[in-house]
C-alpha cells in the first residue's frame, strides 16, 4: 500500500504546477503574491457594490429589510411608469446639450491658446485652475442666484423694459444645460489642449506651404485629425453628464424637471426608501453607462493612433491669427468673465450682504462681514472642513497605493494584470448617486460599524475614484524602462525590493499628481457623499447643499468663498507640478 | 563555467506566423572565456542572453554555472533571476536616475541575500568596483550628471562588484558613438581579462565581435549555425550566411567537380561553366551544390592580358566603378552579368570600362554549404 504514489506521476504534477506558477514572471513568487492580494482587495472593493444592485433590484423585501420573493416586478414597473421614460428622455436632453455646449466653448478656447498667437492665454489657464478648486455644488448655486428671480440678469431685464416678468427662467431644461456646459468647459479645455499640443505641426505646415490658408488648414487637416480625439471626448462628457447630480438637484427639482439619477436619489430618499426601485434603475443605468464606456474605449484606442509621437519639451508652430486674434482674445477674455468672474463675483456679494438683494448702490449700504465673522466662528464648518480633508485625503493615499502595485503589474503584464487593469478601472461605470446607493445597502447589512461614520465615504470615493489612480500609474509605469526593472532583478532584488527600491520612487511624481487630482475632484463629490454622510460625519458638499435648502445662502456664500480659495491653492501646486514632472521625466 | 544544452525558446507571432526566439542552441564555455553571440537583429541572440539571465523562462534545456543548474526543465529546476548571482550590462545601461553612482552600484550588495555585507565592506567593494571602470571618486555624482560612458561604466562597475560567476553584456557599445566604441572595446576586453570573468556578449557587430571575442557563436534565425573562433569563422565560415555576415565577401555558386577530402583544394564548376579550385574545409561528395567565398582584399587586379600567376585561378571582368578610400582602393568588376568586389593597395590605378584579369590563390577561395533558403531559391 506504500506504493499509492507513483513517482514518476508525483514529480510529473510538481513540475507542471510549478511551469504555471512561473509562466508569465521572471521576479520569484513574492510579486504573484503582491498581484493576488491587491487583487483580492479591489475585488472586495469594487464587486460588491455590482452585486448588491443587481440582487435588490430582482428581490422583494418587507417593510423591515426582510426577504420575502425573487421577483421582476422592479423592472415590469419601470417600464410601466410614464414618468421614467419622461426622465430618460430629459436626461437625454440634458447630456446632450452640455456636451454640445461644454464642447464648444473649450474646444475654440484650447485651440486659441494651444494653437494661435492669441493674447491672454493666461487668463483661460486661471480659469482652468480655479474651476479646479470650486466645488460644483457652490458653482451651480452662484449661478442660481446671478439668473434667478432675483439675480441681476432678471432685474436689469425687468428695470430696462418695466415688465414684472423674468428675461430668464433658470429653473429649466435651458438653465441646466448652461450651468452643466459652463461646469464642464474647464476640464474640455484641459484635455483637447493636451490634444492639440500633442499634434503634428508638420502636417500643417506642409498644408500652408502646399499653399492653404489658416481657415484651410484648420478645416481640412487639424480638425480631422483631431476628430478621433474630440470624439471620444464628447462621448466621455456626455457620459459625465448622464451622471450629473449636481445641477439636475439643484436646478431642475424646483421646477420638477426630473432626470436618471435624481430619480433614483429620491426613490431611495422616500420613506420607507423604495430600494427595489432605486436598485433597479441603477441596473439598467449601470448598462447605459457600460455601453457607452465601451464604445468610448474603442474610440480613443482609435485616437491614439492620431496622436502624432513628439519629443520633450516639444511645441508646434503656433498660428499667425493676424488682426482676427484680438478676436480670439475677447472670446477668452469673455469666457474668463462669464465662466469665472461673474458667478464668483455674485458669491461675493451675496457673502457679503445680510439677505439676499439685487445689486444696487442701496443695497450696498448694508454690506457687512457678519457672515465671514460666523463662518469662522461657528465650530461647524471648520469640522465638514476637516471632515473632507480627512477623508479625501484618505481615499487619495489608499487608491494612490493600491493602483501603484496594481498599474505596475499590470503595465507589465504581470501576474493577474488582466484582472488587476479590469477591476480598477470597473468603478468608472458608477454614477456617483449609483454608487451611493449600492455602498449604503453595502454597509447596512455587513456587521462593522461604519455606517454613519467617515470610513464608509473614504471606501466609497476611494471605489470611485480608483480608475483615475490607476490611470496616472500605469501610464507612468509605461514611462518607465524596463531594463531599470530588470537590472534591480538580475542584481539580485526580489519583486517587492524592487518595486520599493525602483518602481516605487521612480513612480512618485506621478503618485503626487494623480494624489492632487483625486484630492480635487473628490472634494467636490455631492452625489455620494449626500446618500451616505450623516450629521456625525458631515462632509463638505453635502453641507452646501443643505445650506441652500435651508436657505442660508449668506453663509454659504462665505464658506464657499473661504473653502474655494483654499482649493485653489491645492489646484495650482497641481498644476505646477503637472507642469515641472512633463519636464524631467524618469527613465526615457 | 557555462554549461548551454538543448536551449529552446520560441516567440510565437499571431499575425504572419513566423516565430522568433531560439532553437536547441548548445556551448560548453571554459572559466574565463569571452564568449560573443552574434547575429543580425531578431536572430534570438538577446533571447539567449536573457534566458541565461533568467528575464523569460526557455521552454526547454538546460543552463547551468559552474555546476549550479539554474534552468533545467526535465526535474522542473528554474532558479529566479535575483538568485541567480549573474552580472548583467543592458543596452540602455539601465542606470536607476534617483540614486547616486555610489547608491546604483551598492545595490546588488545591499539587496543580496545569500550574504550580508556590513557597510564597511559595501564601501571597500563599491569603491573597488569603480576603480576597475576608472571611476574612483564619482561615487557621490548623481546618476542623472553623467555621459553616456560613464553610464556604462556604471553599469559595468554595477555588474561586476558582487563577484559573480559569469557576466552577460547586451549590446552594451550600441548606445556610444563611433570613437568612443573604438576605445571602450579595448577596455572591455582589458577589464574582462584582468577580472577573468566568464562572459556573454551579445552584439550584431561583427568587427566588435571579432576583435573581443575568445569564441564566436553566429546565430540565423534561431539555430547557431557556427560555433568557432574569430579566425576560424573569417577564413573558414560554415555556410554562405556566415560568409555574408562576417566581413565582405564575393560568393560564387557552382558544382563540386570531384570529390575532396576534408582540408584539401578541390575543383569547383561553377554556373557559368568556368573552373576554379578552392579550400575544402570539409570533405565533399562528387556534384553537391556549393558555393565559394573569395574576399575582396583576397583578390589581385591586373590588366587583361596579363600572365596569371602559377597555381592561381583567373576570371576576366570589366571594372564599373572604384572608389578611393585612403588606404585601399574598392572595385566593383564585372565578371559575366554578376559585380565582384575587390579591394586593391592604392597604387593599382584602373579606370572603368577596363578589361582586367581577376586572379586569386586557391587557398584564398573558400568552399562553404549553401544556404537552404539560397538553395531554394
Amino acid at each position: 500500500m506504500s506504493s499509492s504514489v507513483n513517482p514518476a506521476e508525483f514529480g510529473e504534477g510538481r513540475r507542471a504546477r510549478r511551469r504555471t506558477f512561473l509562466e508569465r514572471g521572471f521576479f520569484d513568487d513574492s510579486r504573484r503574491t503582491m498581484a493576488v492580494v491587491i487583487s483580492i482587495i479591489l475585488a472586495i472593493l469594487v464587486l460588491p457594490p455590482i452585486g448588491i444592485l443587481i440582487q435588490q433590484s430582482l428581490v422583494e423585501t418587507a417593510p423591515d429589510g426582510s426577504f420575502i420573493r425573487l421577483t421582476l416586478d422592479h423592472y415590469a414597473k419601470l417600464l410601466d411608469d410614464p414618468r421614467v421614460f419622461e426622465s430618460t428622455w430629459n436626461t437625454v436632453q440634458f447630456g446632450l446639450g452640455s456636451t454640445v455646449l461644454s464642447l464648444l466653448i473649450g474646444g475654440i478656447l484650447a485651440w486659441l491658446v494651444e494653437r494661435t498667437n492669441a493674447p491672454f492665454k493666461r487668463l483661460a489657464y486661471a480659469t482652468t485652475i480655479i474651476s479646479m478648486g470650486t466645488p460644483y455644488v457652490l458653482y451651480v448655486i452662484a449661478w442660481l442666484f446671478l439668473l434667478g428671480r432675483a439675480g441681476p440678469i432678471n432685474d436689469i431685464y425687468r428695470s430696462m423694459t418695466g415688465s414684472f416678468g423674468v428675461l430668464i427662467n433658470v429653473n429649466s431644461m435651458w438653465g441646466m444645460i448652461l450651468i452643466e456646459g459652463f461646469l464642464w468647459s474647464p476640464l474640455v479645455f484641459l484635455l483637447l489642449g493636451s490634444t492639440f499640443r500633442a499634434s503634428n505641426a508638420d502636417m500643417e505646415e506642409a498644408a500652408r506651404m502646399s499653399g492653404a490658408s489658416v481657415f484651410d488648414t484648420v478645416r481640412r487637416v487639424s480638425i480631422p485629425l483631431a476628430m478621433p480625439a474630440i470624439l471620444a471626448l464628447s462621448l466621455f462628457v456626455f457620459i459625465r453628464a448622464i451622471e450629473a447630480f449636481d445641477v439636475p438637484a439643484l436646478v431642475g427639482t424646483p421646477a420638477k424637471i426630473s432626470v436618471l439619477t435624481t430619480e433614483i436619489y429620491y426613490s431611495s430618499k422616500l420613506i420607507p426608501p423604495d430600494l427595489g426601485h432605486a436598485s433597479s434603475f441603477s441596473v439598467i443605468l449601470l448598462v447605459v453607462v457600460a455601453v457607452l464606456f465601451y464604445f468610448y474605449s474603442r474610440i480613443s484606442k482609435n485616437a491614439e493612433r492620431y496622436h502624432s509621437v513628439t519629443g520633450k519639451g516639444y511645441r508646434p508652430r503656433l498660428f499667425d491669427l493676424g488682426t482676427a486674434r484680438w478676436i480670439a482674445g475677447t472670446f477668452i477674455m469673455l469666457n474668463f468673465l462669464i465662466v469665472l468672474v461673474l458667478p464668483l463675483s455674485m458669491l461675493l456679494w451675496r457673502a457679503l450682504l445680510p439677505y439676499l438683494q439685487g445689486i444696487s448702490f442701496k443695497a450696498m449700504r448694508s454690506m457687512t462681514l457678519d457672515n465671514f465673522t460666523s463662518v469662522f466662528e461657528s465650530v461647524y464648518y471648520l469640522e465638514y472642513a476637516w471632515n473632507t480633508i480627512l477623508v479625501v485625503a484618505g481615499a487619495a493615499t489608499l487608491i494612490m497605493i493600491l493602483t501603484a502595485i496594481a498599474g505596475w503589474i499590470a503595465a507589465r503584464r504581470g501576474p493577474c494584470g488582466a484582472i488587476l487593469d479590469q477591476l480598477s478601472t470597473i468603478p468608472l461605470i458608477f454614477p456617483g448617486v449609483v454608487l451611493g446607493v449600492a455602498v449604503m445597502q453595502i454597509y447596512l447589512r455587513v456587521p462593522l460599524p461604519i455606517y454613519g461614520s467617515l470610513w464608509i465615504l473614504l471606501i466609497a470615493y476611494a471605489i470611485r475614484y480608483m480608475p483615475y489612480g490607476m490611470r496616472y500609474t500605469y501610464s507612468a509605469v509605461l514611462q518607465i524602462h524596463k531594463e531599470l526593472e530588470e537590472s534591480a532583478g538580475v542584481a539580485g532584488a526580489s519583486a517587492v525590493t524592487a518595486f520599493r527600491r525602483i518602481i516605487a520612487p521612480l513612480l512618485s511624481p506621478a503618485l503626487v499628481s494623480g494624489w492632487l487630482f483625486i484630492f480635487l475632484i473628490a472634494t467636490k463629490e455631492l452625489s455620494i457623499a449626500i446618500l451616505l454622510a450623516s450629521p456625525n460625519s458631515q462632509v463638505m458638499a453635502p453641507a452646501m447643499f443643505d445650506l441652500w435648502v435651508n436657505g442660508q445662502s449668506g453663509e454659504l456664500a462665505a464658506f464657499g468663498l473661504v473653502w474655494t480659495v483654499v482649493m485653489t491653492l491645492v489646484a495650482t501646486a497641481f498644476f505646477a507640478w503637472a507642469r515641472r514632472q512633463g519636464q524631467d521625466i524618469f527613465g526615457s | 563555467m557555462l554549461e548551454v544544452k538543448g536551449l529552446t525558446k520560441i516567440f510565437a507571432n499571431s499575425y504572419d506566423g513566423i516565430a522568433g526566439g531560439i532553437r536547441d542552441a548548445n556551448f560548453e564555455l571554459p572559466s574565463g572565456t569571452f564568449f560573443t553571440l552574434l547575429g543580425p537583429s531578431g536572430c534570438g541572440k538577446t533571447t539567449t542572453l536573457r534566458c541565461i539571465a533568467g528575464l523569460e523562462r526557455p521552454d526547454s534545456g538546460q543552463i547551468a554555472v559552474e555546476d549550479q543548474v539554474l534552468f533545467d526543465d526535465t526535474n522542473g529546476i528554474s532558479v529566479p533571476m535575483n538568485r541567480r548571482h549573474i552580472g548583467m550590462v543592458f543596452q540602455s545601461y539601465a542606470i536607476w536616475p534617483h540614486m547616486t553612482v555610489f547608491e546604483n552600484v551598492a545595490f546588488p550588495l545591499r539587496v543580496s541575500k545569500e550574504r550580508r555585507y556590513d557597510n564597511a565592506e559595501i564601501v571597500r567593494m563599491v569603491e573597488e568596483a569603480l576603480e576597475t571602470v576608472d571611476l574612483g571618486g564619482y561615487g557621490e555624482r548623481p546618476a542623472t550628471k553623467l555621459s553616456g560612458g560613464q553610464q556604462q561604466r556604471v553599469a559595468l562597475a554595477r555588474a561586476i562588484v558582487a563577484h559573480p560567476k559569469l557576466l552577460l553584456l547586451d549590446e552594451p557599445l550600441s548606445n556610444l558613438d563611433a570613437t568612443l566604441r573604438e576605445d571602450m572595446r579595448t577596455e572591455l576586453k582589458r577589464l574582462q581579462q584582468q577580472i577573468g570573468i566568464t562572459t556573454v556578449y551579445v552584439t550584431h557587430d561583427q568587427s566588435e565581435a571579432l576583435a573581443m571575442s575568445d569564441q564566436i557563436a553566429v546565430i540565423e534565425r534561431g539555430h547557431v549555425v557556427q560555433l568557432a573562433d574569430p579566425k576560424e569563422i573569417y577564413f573558414r565560415p560554415a555556410n554562405e550566411f556566415v560568409a555574408r555576415f562576417i566581413g565582405s565577401t564575393n560568393l560564387f555558386t557552382g558544382t563540386v567537380a570531384g570529390a575532396a577530402a576534408a582540408d584539401t583544394v578541390g575543383s569547383v564548376r561553377l554556373d557559368d561553366g568556368a573552373g576554379i579550385h578552392c579550400l575544402f574545409p570539409d570533405g565533399v561528395a562528387n556534384g553537391t551544390p556549393i558555393a565559394v567565398s573569395v574576399r575582396p582584399e583576397n583578390i589581385i587586379l591586373s590588366s587583361e592580358g596579363s600572365p596569371v600567376p602559377e597555381g592561381h585561378d583567373g576570371l576576366a571582368g570589366t571594372v564599373r566603378a572604384a572608389s578611393f578610400l585612403g588606404t585601399t582602393i574598392r572595385y566593383e568588376v564585372e565578371v559575366n552579368g554578376e559585380i565582384i568586389k575587390v579591394m586593391t593597395p592604392p597604387d593599382i590605378s584602373l579606370d572603368p570600362g577596363a578589361r582586367v584579369n581577376l586572379t586569386f590563390p586557391p587557398r584564398a577561395a573558400v568552399a562553404v554549404a549553401r544556404s537552404a533558403e539560397a538553395t531554394a531559391a
